[in-house]
């Protein structure tokens, strides 16, 4: 598909001019941090940064979602309204391993069977602009060792890469190329491409973090059992922030609420790091301690999602080792089963 | 394409109290919109969750037989939120059902076989599911001997009572009924179903024993049938966790890759010894 360039400092204002037309959502800088927001009332767009302090999951998979209404009668409370509608809309400079993420998603929310509307709907109407990582951001990153690059179009539509004073334009999908219009008319020629490639490979390279995620799986299939397990949990506050900032777990509670005659059933994140996730009516809780709370979420991201889905659930963007308050550092955790 | 989250309406139609604690009841649904009865196709062995809006939903296994048509019923133990409001319900009360979800008693595998049927307490839900399915008009002939051992504490707590004493009156059918500890009235057997297992000890051959009940009961009812000769593969039970989607999304009833509410709740011995045992 075509490729373009546009002038460096001209970001911003294709943003700016896109969220004139539709909902765009790109990084903000609000106060410390820098989290996608959508453009408009203030919301700026702001390019220099390393990475969002959130992954942005929450534009398909929001914090909290209404799912459906309903409304008292004189026979009970019976519904009134399935909720689910997204104007067609934009997911602008996303980190590629945050696009990555979106395709691990879609294997769960996607499915043959039982497809999640709400998260499809959203899915299927947002165009993701992905912004190319050409200098490692953290030394947390690890994106190699999980099936990511740093300069990737996995997930992406249209894909950014700096190549010195432009960005490489590249038009991945369909869906990308219809936005064409707004990356003005200078096209690439093949020395852009070989620029790209060349810092695609410097960038990859500068990768230092490595973790041997791809070899535990055999480890993890038959070391359930292990006490390895009861050495990572100690220090855990299950205050479920690793989930919370992870780009790919999606594990939701369903909840119903009332105001007056009207409610809504809504869904909202919830964390396998919690107590109150699997306890039954009964008291009895399936994932009894923190240390089979840990080892789900180990065995989620690196078991289970290969056997399900012949993937690994982690992105390498570091945010659980990074804002993790007592310092588990997963890259560890993956490190010690590989040497079980 | 049907939204899997949004429940189908559905009327209570009848609430019939099962037990002298009044803590279970069973409850008969009809459905608002009369085309979705066919698109509530069911299996036994099937669960469907129960939704109250206000309240939440509650994941309970289908007590009624394809074979009953009409409305379909879910026996209830009052205990949570949802089966505590449930249970504040009167007849004609509009709510909403999802399903049916899960995987179901293996028909298929069962066809041509000798059942043997062993349920404990109020886990007898979808096995009665399957007995009536069984026992329908044609359908018994495609089913061997049907052995059935059910028990529960003391007689008040025996669920589908009319049921049972109906079940007895045929011949084809092998019912053995049995309470921990009996009462004035009781004439029926006394013992712990473990132990009447042992002493109907059905046959292993070209049998399968289709067991659920309290942990307690599994535990020493499972050595029974194996000292009978029967393999993991021929032993099969239903699986409960704490539920929210039943469509293996929200993450929480997953033991090891596989989730309940979508690959289960219904697995053979052989199969869970290959999960984690983490349920």
């Amino acid at each position: 598909m075509e490729k373009r360039l546009i002038k460096k400092d001209a970001l911003a204002g294709i943003a700016r001019k896109m969220a004139g037309d539709m909902p765009v959502w790109a990084p903000v800088k609000k106060e410390d941090n820098v989290l996608f927001a959508p453009l408009g009332s203030g919301n700026e767009p702001f390019f220099a940064f390393l990475n969002s302090k959130n992954a942005p999951k929450n534009v398909f998979f929001p914090h909290t979602e209404t799912l459906m209404k309903f409304t008292r009668t004189p026979k009970g409370m019976v519904f009134s309204a399935e909720v689910n509608k997204t104007d067609a809309s934009v997911l602008f400079g996303v980190r590629p391993c945050d696009a990555h993420s979106f395709v691990l998603l879609d294997k769960l929310f996607d499915q043959e069977k039982y497809k999640d509307g709400y998260y499809i709907e959203k899915r299927k109407n947002t165009t993701v602009i992905s912004l190319a990582c050409v200098k490692p951001p953290y030394a947390t990153c690890f994106c190699t060792s999980v099936d990511g690059e740093p300069v990737s179009a996995d997930g992406a539509d249209i894909l950014l890469t700096d190549i010195g004073g432009d960005y490489l334009v590249e038009f991945i999908t369909e869906k990308g190329e219809k936005l064409a219009k707004y990356f003005g008319e200078t096209k690439a020629d093949a020395a852009a491409d070989t620029k790209k490639s060349e810092i695609a490979t410097k960038a990859k390279e500068s990768i230092a973090s490595k973790i041997p995620a791809h070899e535990i799986k055999p480890i993890l299939d038959v070391n359930f059992d292990n006490p390895f397990w009861n050495t990572i949990h100690g220090k855990c506050l299950a205050c479920g922030t690793c989930t919370y900032m992870c780009p790919t777990c999606h594990c939701f509670d369903i909840s119903d609420e009332v105001k007056g005659s009207d409610g809504v059933r809504i869904r909202s994140w919830d964390s396998c790091m919690f107590p109150l996730f699997t306890k039954e009516t009964s008291g009895h809780n399936p994932r009894s301690s923190q240390k089979e709370r840990w080892r789900q979420r180990a065995m989620h991201k690196f078991k289970y999602y290969v056997d399900m889905f012949n993937a690994i659930a982690c992105v390498g963007c570091g945010r659980c080792v990074m804002s993790c308050p007592v310092n588990i550092d997963i890259r560890k955790v993956v490190e010690d089963i590989s040497k079980l | 394409m049907q939204n899997p989250y949004i429940p189908y309406p559905v009327i209570v139609d009848k609430i019939i109290t099962e037990v002298d604690t009044k803590d279970i009841k069973t409850f008969r649904f009809k459905f608002v919109n009369p085309e979705d009865e066919q698109k509530y196709a069911y299996i036994p062995g099937q669960f469907g969750e129960l939704s109250i809006y206000g309240k939440g939903e509650s994941p309970i296994g289908i007590a009624s037989s394809p074979t009953q048509k009409g409305y379909v019923e879910f026996t209830v133990q009052k205990a949570g939120v949802v089966t505590s409001a449930l249970h504040e319900m009167e007849e004609g009360m509009m709510m909403g059902i999802r399903g049916p979800l899960g995987n179901s008693w293996p028909l298929e595998f069962l066809e041509g076989k000798n059942i043997v049927i062993v349920g404990g307490g109020f886990a007898f839900t979808t096995l009665r599911s399957l007995i009536n399915y069984m026992i329908y008009g044609d359908n018994r002939k495609r089913f061997g001997n049907i052995t059935v051992i059910y028990g529960a504490r003391n007689p008040g707590l025996l669920l589908y009572k009319d049921e049972l004493i109906e079940w007895q009156k045929r011949d084809d059918l092998n019912i053995n009924v049995t309470v921990d500890k009996g009462d004035a009235t009781w004439k029926g057997r006394e013992g712990f179903v473990p132990a009447v297992c042992k002493e109907v000890a059905p046959s292993k051959e070209n049998a399968v024993a289709v067991i659920c009940g309290p942990p307690v009961m599994i535990r020493f009812t499972l050595p029974v049938f194996f000292e009978l000769g029967f393999s993991k593969e021929n032993i099969i039970t239903s699986l409960e966790m704490r539920m929210k989607c039943g469509i293996g999304k929200c993450g929480r009833c997953n033991v090891g890759s596989k989730y309940v509410c979508k690959d289960g709740p219904v697995f053979t011995l052989a199969e869970l010894d290959k999960l984690t045992p983490e349920y």
